[in-house]
Protein backbone atom coordinates (compact mmCIF):
# COMPACT_ATOMS: atom_id res chain seq x y z
CA UNK A 1 0.00 0.00 0.00
CA UNK A 2 1.27 3.43 -0.85
CA UNK A 3 2.21 5.55 2.13
CA UNK A 4 1.54 9.28 2.05
CA UNK A 5 2.98 11.83 4.42
CA UNK A 6 0.84 13.53 7.01
CA UNK A 7 0.31 17.23 6.84
CA UNK A 8 -0.74 18.17 10.36
CA UNK A 9 -0.72 21.93 9.88
CA UNK A 10 -4.54 22.16 9.92
CA UNK A 11 -4.90 19.98 13.01
CA UNK A 12 -5.66 21.50 16.40
CA UNK A 13 -5.03 19.78 19.71
CA UNK A 14 -6.23 20.51 23.22
CA UNK A 15 -3.46 19.46 25.62
CA UNK A 16 -4.17 19.08 29.34
CA UNK A 17 -1.17 18.32 31.52
CA UNK A 18 -0.59 19.70 35.01
CA UNK A 19 3.11 18.97 35.08
CA UNK A 20 4.89 22.05 33.76
CA UNK A 21 7.88 20.33 32.16
CA UNK A 22 5.88 17.51 30.62
CA UNK A 23 3.45 20.10 29.27
CA UNK A 24 6.33 22.01 27.69
CA UNK A 25 7.78 18.76 26.32
CA UNK A 26 4.48 17.61 24.81
CA UNK A 27 3.77 21.07 23.40
CA UNK A 28 7.20 21.33 21.74
CA UNK A 29 7.03 17.79 20.36
CA UNK A 30 3.51 18.29 18.95
CA UNK A 31 4.57 21.55 17.32
CA UNK A 32 7.72 19.90 15.95
CA UNK A 33 5.53 17.14 14.50
CA UNK A 34 3.75 19.89 12.58
CA UNK A 35 0.50 20.32 14.53
CA UNK A 36 -0.96 23.69 13.59
CA UNK A 37 -2.53 24.67 16.90
CA UNK A 38 -1.86 23.34 20.39
CA UNK A 39 -3.92 24.89 23.18
CA UNK A 40 -2.43 24.01 26.58
CA UNK A 41 -4.35 23.68 29.84
CA UNK A 42 -2.99 23.20 33.34
CA UNK A 43 -5.50 20.56 34.35
CA UNK A 44 -8.75 18.88 33.39
CA UNK A 45 -10.82 21.69 34.91
CA UNK A 46 -9.26 24.31 32.67
CA UNK A 47 -9.77 22.03 29.65
CA UNK A 48 -13.45 21.68 30.53
CA UNK A 49 -13.75 25.47 30.77
CA UNK A 50 -12.18 25.87 27.32
CA UNK A 51 -14.53 23.25 25.85
CA UNK A 52 -17.54 24.73 27.62
CA UNK A 53 -16.69 28.16 26.15
CA UNK A 54 -16.56 26.49 22.75
CA UNK A 55 -20.03 25.07 23.38
CA UNK A 56 -21.42 28.46 24.38
CA UNK A 57 -19.62 30.58 21.79
CA UNK A 58 -17.27 28.88 19.30
CA UNK A 59 -15.89 32.25 18.17
CA UNK A 60 -14.78 33.31 21.64
CA UNK A 61 -12.93 30.12 22.47
CA UNK A 62 -10.16 30.95 20.02
CA UNK A 63 -10.53 27.88 17.85
CA UNK A 64 -13.36 26.47 15.82
CA UNK A 65 -12.96 23.02 17.27
CA UNK A 66 -10.32 20.65 18.55
CA UNK A 67 -9.47 17.62 16.45
CA UNK A 68 -7.77 15.65 19.21
CA UNK A 69 -7.56 15.89 23.00
CA UNK A 70 -4.34 14.78 24.69
CA UNK A 71 -4.64 14.64 28.48
CA UNK A 72 -2.67 13.30 31.38
CA UNK A 73 -4.60 10.96 33.65
CA UNK A 74 -2.92 11.93 36.95
CA UNK A 75 -3.75 15.62 37.30
CA UNK A 76 -4.98 17.71 40.18
CA UNK A 77 -7.58 18.92 40.95
CA UNK A 78 -9.51 17.57 37.91
CA UNK A 79 -7.85 14.50 36.43
CA UNK A 80 -7.85 13.11 32.91
CA UNK A 81 -10.50 10.51 33.60
CA UNK A 82 -12.94 13.15 34.84
CA UNK A 83 -12.17 15.22 31.73
CA UNK A 84 -12.79 12.20 29.51
CA UNK A 85 -16.09 11.46 31.27
CA UNK A 86 -17.16 15.07 30.74
CA UNK A 87 -16.13 15.07 27.07
CA UNK A 88 -18.00 11.86 26.27
CA UNK A 89 -21.09 12.29 28.42
CA UNK A 90 -21.80 15.88 29.40
CA UNK A 91 -24.59 17.64 27.57
CA UNK A 92 -22.45 20.77 27.23
CA UNK A 93 -19.57 18.88 25.64
CA UNK A 94 -19.02 20.19 22.10
CA UNK A 95 -16.80 17.25 21.18
CA UNK A 96 -18.36 13.95 22.24
CA UNK A 97 -16.77 12.08 19.33
CA UNK A 98 -13.31 13.67 19.53
CA UNK A 99 -10.32 11.29 19.61
CA UNK A 100 -8.95 11.28 23.17
CA UNK A 101 -5.38 10.20 23.92
CA UNK A 102 -4.89 9.45 27.61
CA UNK A 103 -1.32 9.84 28.90
CA UNK A 104 -0.53 7.84 31.99
CA UNK A 105 2.39 6.75 34.13
CA UNK A 106 0.38 3.73 35.27
CA UNK A 107 -0.13 1.77 32.09
CA UNK A 108 -0.90 -1.60 33.63
CA UNK A 109 -3.65 -3.66 32.05
CA UNK A 110 -6.33 -2.69 34.58
CA UNK A 111 -5.67 1.03 34.07
CA UNK A 112 -5.68 0.74 30.29
CA UNK A 113 -9.01 -1.10 30.47
CA UNK A 114 -10.43 1.55 32.81
CA UNK A 115 -9.48 4.31 30.35
CA UNK A 116 -10.85 2.30 27.43
CA UNK A 117 -14.16 1.69 29.25
CA UNK A 118 -14.52 5.42 29.86
CA UNK A 119 -14.13 6.02 26.11
CA UNK A 120 -10.43 6.78 25.59
CA UNK A 121 -9.36 6.34 21.99
CA UNK A 122 -5.70 5.61 22.72
CA UNK A 123 -3.47 5.30 25.78
CA UNK A 124 0.06 6.75 25.74
CA UNK A 125 2.24 5.27 28.48
CA UNK A 126 4.89 7.30 30.26
CA UNK A 127 7.77 7.34 29.70
CA UNK A 128 6.77 8.16 26.15
CA UNK A 129 8.95 8.95 23.15
CA UNK A 130 8.40 11.02 20.03
CA UNK A 131 7.88 7.75 18.17
CA UNK A 132 5.10 6.49 20.46
CA UNK A 133 3.42 9.93 20.47
CA UNK A 134 3.51 10.02 16.65
CA UNK A 135 2.15 6.46 16.48
CA UNK A 136 -0.84 7.30 18.66
CA UNK A 137 -1.59 10.36 16.50
CA UNK A 138 -1.29 8.30 13.32
CA UNK A 139 -3.63 5.72 14.81
CA UNK A 140 -6.42 8.22 15.59
CA UNK A 141 -6.10 9.90 12.20
CA UNK A 142 -5.63 6.89 9.97
CA UNK A 143 -7.67 4.18 11.69
CA UNK A 144 -10.61 5.70 13.57
CA UNK A 145 -13.14 3.25 15.00
CA UNK A 146 -16.88 3.52 14.85
CA UNK A 147 -18.57 4.91 17.96
CA UNK A 148 -20.77 2.68 20.04
CA UNK A 149 -23.62 3.81 22.27
CA UNK A 150 -25.07 1.24 24.66
CA UNK A 151 -26.93 1.62 27.94
CA UNK A 152 -23.64 1.82 29.85
CA UNK A 153 -21.02 2.88 27.30
CA UNK A 154 -20.39 5.67 24.86
CA UNK A 155 -17.11 5.84 22.99
CA UNK A 156 -14.99 4.32 20.25
CA UNK A 157 -15.64 0.64 19.56
CA UNK A 158 -13.55 -1.21 22.13
CA UNK A 159 -12.97 -4.07 19.74
CA UNK A 160 -10.18 -3.26 17.31
CA UNK A 161 -10.83 -6.44 15.37
CA UNK A 162 -13.71 -8.88 15.28
CA UNK A 163 -12.56 -12.33 16.34
CA UNK A 164 -14.56 -15.48 15.73
CA UNK A 165 -17.21 -16.23 18.32
CA UNK A 166 -15.61 -18.46 20.98
CA UNK A 167 -16.71 -22.06 20.44
CA UNK A 168 -18.83 -20.76 17.58
CA UNK A 169 -21.74 -20.41 19.99
CA UNK A 170 -23.24 -16.90 19.87
CA UNK A 171 -24.28 -15.92 23.40
CA UNK A 172 -25.16 -12.28 22.72
CA UNK A 173 -28.89 -11.80 22.74
CA UNK A 174 -29.11 -8.50 20.88
CA UNK A 175 -30.95 -8.74 17.56
CA UNK A 176 -30.54 -6.82 14.30
CA UNK A 177 -33.74 -4.91 15.10
CA UNK A 178 -32.14 -3.49 18.23
CA UNK A 179 -29.12 -2.10 16.38
CA UNK A 180 -29.19 1.26 14.69
CA UNK A 181 -26.34 2.47 12.51
CA UNK A 182 -25.97 6.23 12.13
CA UNK A 183 -23.94 7.81 9.34
CA UNK A 184 -23.19 11.48 8.90
CA UNK B 1 -27.48 -0.18 20.71
CA UNK B 2 -26.36 2.45 18.27
CA UNK B 3 -23.29 2.60 16.04
CA UNK B 4 -22.01 5.90 14.69
CA UNK B 5 -19.96 5.66 11.50
CA UNK B 6 -18.69 9.14 10.90
CA UNK B 7 -16.77 10.64 8.02
CA UNK B 8 -13.07 10.78 8.78
CA UNK B 9 -12.68 14.55 8.64
CA UNK B 10 -9.37 14.39 10.44
CA UNK B 11 -7.89 12.27 7.68
CA UNK B 12 -9.30 14.63 5.08
CA UNK B 13 -7.57 17.50 6.85
CA UNK B 14 -4.22 15.75 6.98
CA UNK B 15 -4.07 13.92 3.68
CA UNK B 16 -6.71 15.21 1.32
CA UNK B 17 -9.29 12.81 0.01
CA UNK B 18 -7.08 9.86 -0.93
CA UNK B 19 -8.77 6.91 0.72
CA UNK B 20 -6.55 3.93 0.14
CA UNK B 21 -3.19 5.15 1.30
CA UNK B 22 -1.59 4.54 4.64
CA UNK B 23 -0.20 7.58 6.38
CA UNK B 24 3.17 8.18 7.95
CA UNK B 25 5.02 11.16 9.30
CA UNK B 26 7.90 12.40 7.21
CA UNK B 27 11.23 11.14 8.48
CA UNK B 28 12.61 14.68 8.69
CA UNK B 29 9.66 15.78 10.85
CA UNK B 30 10.18 12.88 13.23
CA UNK B 31 13.89 13.65 13.47
CA UNK B 32 13.16 17.32 14.21
CA UNK B 33 10.73 16.35 16.97
CA UNK B 34 13.25 13.90 18.42
CA UNK B 35 15.89 16.64 18.43
CA UNK B 36 13.46 18.87 20.35
CA UNK B 37 12.81 16.06 22.83
CA UNK B 38 16.57 15.47 23.27
CA UNK B 39 17.19 19.19 23.77
CA UNK B 40 14.59 19.41 26.54
CA UNK B 41 15.95 16.22 28.12
CA UNK B 42 19.40 17.78 28.30
CA UNK B 43 17.95 20.65 30.34
CA UNK B 44 16.17 18.29 32.69
CA UNK B 45 18.92 17.98 35.37
CA UNK B 46 18.93 21.78 35.66
CA UNK B 47 15.13 21.77 36.06
CA UNK B 48 15.45 19.20 38.85
CA UNK B 49 18.01 21.34 40.67
CA UNK B 50 15.61 24.30 40.48
CA UNK B 51 12.81 22.18 41.90
CA UNK B 52 15.07 20.91 44.67
CA UNK B 53 15.84 24.53 45.50
CA UNK B 54 12.09 25.24 45.72
CA UNK B 55 11.69 22.22 48.01
CA UNK B 56 14.45 23.52 50.26
CA UNK B 57 12.84 26.99 50.38
CA UNK B 58 9.58 25.43 51.60
CA UNK B 59 11.51 23.32 54.02
CA UNK B 60 13.29 26.38 55.45
CA UNK B 61 10.02 28.34 55.59
CA UNK B 62 8.37 25.60 57.60
CA UNK B 63 11.25 25.47 60.06
CA UNK B 64 11.28 29.25 60.45
CA UNK B 65 7.51 29.56 60.80
CA UNK B 66 6.02 26.36 62.24
CA UNK B 67 2.56 27.93 62.21
CA UNK B 68 2.66 27.93 58.41
CA UNK B 69 3.99 24.39 58.12
CA UNK B 70 0.76 23.00 56.68
CA UNK B 71 1.10 25.40 53.75
CA UNK B 72 4.72 24.38 53.28
CA UNK B 73 3.74 20.71 53.22
CA UNK B 74 1.10 21.44 50.65
CA UNK B 75 3.71 23.16 48.45
CA UNK B 76 6.15 20.28 48.98
CA UNK B 77 3.40 17.85 48.00
CA UNK B 78 2.72 19.75 44.77
CA UNK B 79 6.41 19.91 43.81
CA UNK B 80 6.80 16.18 44.59
CA UNK B 81 3.76 15.43 42.38
CA UNK B 82 5.47 17.24 39.50
CA UNK B 83 8.78 15.47 40.06
CA UNK B 84 7.32 11.97 40.23
CA UNK B 85 5.60 12.56 36.90
CA UNK B 86 8.74 13.72 35.09
CA UNK B 87 11.73 11.57 35.94
CA UNK B 88 10.88 8.47 33.92
CA UNK B 89 10.11 10.46 30.78
CA UNK B 90 13.52 12.12 30.86
CA UNK B 91 15.47 8.96 31.62
CA UNK B 92 15.71 9.36 35.40
CA UNK B 93 13.21 6.88 36.88
CA UNK B 94 14.90 7.16 40.30
CA UNK B 95 13.66 10.77 40.48
CA UNK B 96 10.15 9.44 39.92
CA UNK B 97 10.63 6.78 42.61
CA UNK B 98 11.91 9.25 45.23
CA UNK B 99 9.41 11.93 44.11
CA UNK B 100 6.56 9.44 44.55
CA UNK B 101 7.77 8.56 48.03
CA UNK B 102 7.95 12.26 48.99
CA UNK B 103 4.52 12.86 47.46
CA UNK B 104 2.94 10.12 49.54
CA UNK B 105 4.75 11.23 52.69
CA UNK B 106 3.78 14.88 52.31
CA UNK B 107 0.12 14.20 51.62
CA UNK B 108 -2.27 15.35 54.34
CA UNK B 109 0.45 16.26 56.81
CA UNK B 110 -0.68 19.14 58.97
CA UNK B 111 2.06 19.22 61.58
CA UNK B 112 5.70 19.73 60.81
CA UNK B 113 8.23 18.62 63.39
CA UNK B 114 11.96 17.97 63.38
CA UNK B 115 11.58 14.33 62.39
CA UNK B 116 9.48 15.20 59.37
CA UNK B 117 12.05 17.81 58.41
CA UNK B 118 14.64 15.07 58.32
CA UNK B 119 12.45 12.84 56.17
CA UNK B 120 11.91 15.61 53.61
CA UNK B 121 15.65 16.27 53.69
CA UNK B 122 16.40 12.57 53.05
CA UNK B 123 14.29 12.73 49.89
CA UNK B 124 15.91 15.97 48.71
CA UNK B 125 19.40 14.56 49.34
CA UNK B 126 18.59 11.37 47.41
CA UNK B 127 17.28 13.30 44.40
CA UNK B 128 20.24 15.66 44.47
CA UNK B 129 22.61 12.66 44.46
CA UNK B 130 20.76 11.13 41.48
CA UNK B 131 21.07 14.33 39.46
CA UNK B 132 24.59 15.28 40.45
CA UNK B 133 25.77 11.76 39.65
CA UNK B 134 23.67 11.71 36.44
CA UNK B 135 22.33 8.34 37.62
CA UNK B 136 20.11 7.31 34.71
CA UNK B 137 17.89 4.25 34.47
CA UNK B 138 17.66 2.19 37.68
CA UNK B 139 21.22 3.24 38.48
CA UNK B 140 22.44 -0.31 39.15
CA UNK B 141 24.46 -0.67 42.36
CA UNK B 142 24.60 3.09 42.94
CA UNK B 143 20.84 3.44 42.46
CA UNK B 144 20.08 0.64 44.89
CA UNK B 145 22.47 2.13 47.46
CA UNK B 146 20.84 5.57 47.14
CA UNK B 147 17.34 4.23 47.61
CA UNK B 148 18.43 2.00 50.53
CA UNK B 149 20.11 4.95 52.21
CA UNK B 150 16.97 7.08 51.82
CA UNK B 151 14.77 4.29 53.15
CA UNK B 152 17.04 3.88 56.19
CA UNK B 153 16.69 7.61 56.94
CA UNK B 154 12.91 7.41 56.55
CA UNK B 155 12.68 4.35 58.80
CA UNK B 156 14.84 6.03 61.44
CA UNK B 157 12.67 9.14 61.67
CA UNK B 158 9.32 7.60 60.75
CA UNK B 159 9.27 5.75 64.08
CA UNK B 160 8.83 9.10 65.78
CA UNK B 161 6.17 10.48 63.46
CA UNK B 162 4.16 7.40 62.51
CA UNK B 163 4.42 5.25 59.42
CA UNK B 164 4.86 6.80 56.01
CA UNK B 165 1.54 6.21 54.21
Amino acid sequence: MAVAEFDLSRVSILLAEDNHYIRVLLFQCLKALGIGLVRTCKDGGEAIEVLRALHVDPGKAGAGEFDVIVANWQMAPVDGLALLRWVRRHQESPARFVPFIMVTGHADRAKVEQARDMGATEVLAKPFSVQTLAERLAQVIDRPRQFVHTFDYFGPDRRRCVPAVPGRIERRTITEAEIEVVYD
Amino acid sequence: MRFYRLRNRLKEKTAGLGQSVGLALAEAVLLAAEAEFAKLSEDYPQWVLEQLERLQQQHRAAVAEPARSALAFQAINEIAHDMRGQGSTFGYPLISTVGDSLYRFSQARAAYDDNQVEIVKAHVDAMRAVIQGRVKGDGGEIGRALIASMQRAIAKYAGAVGPVP
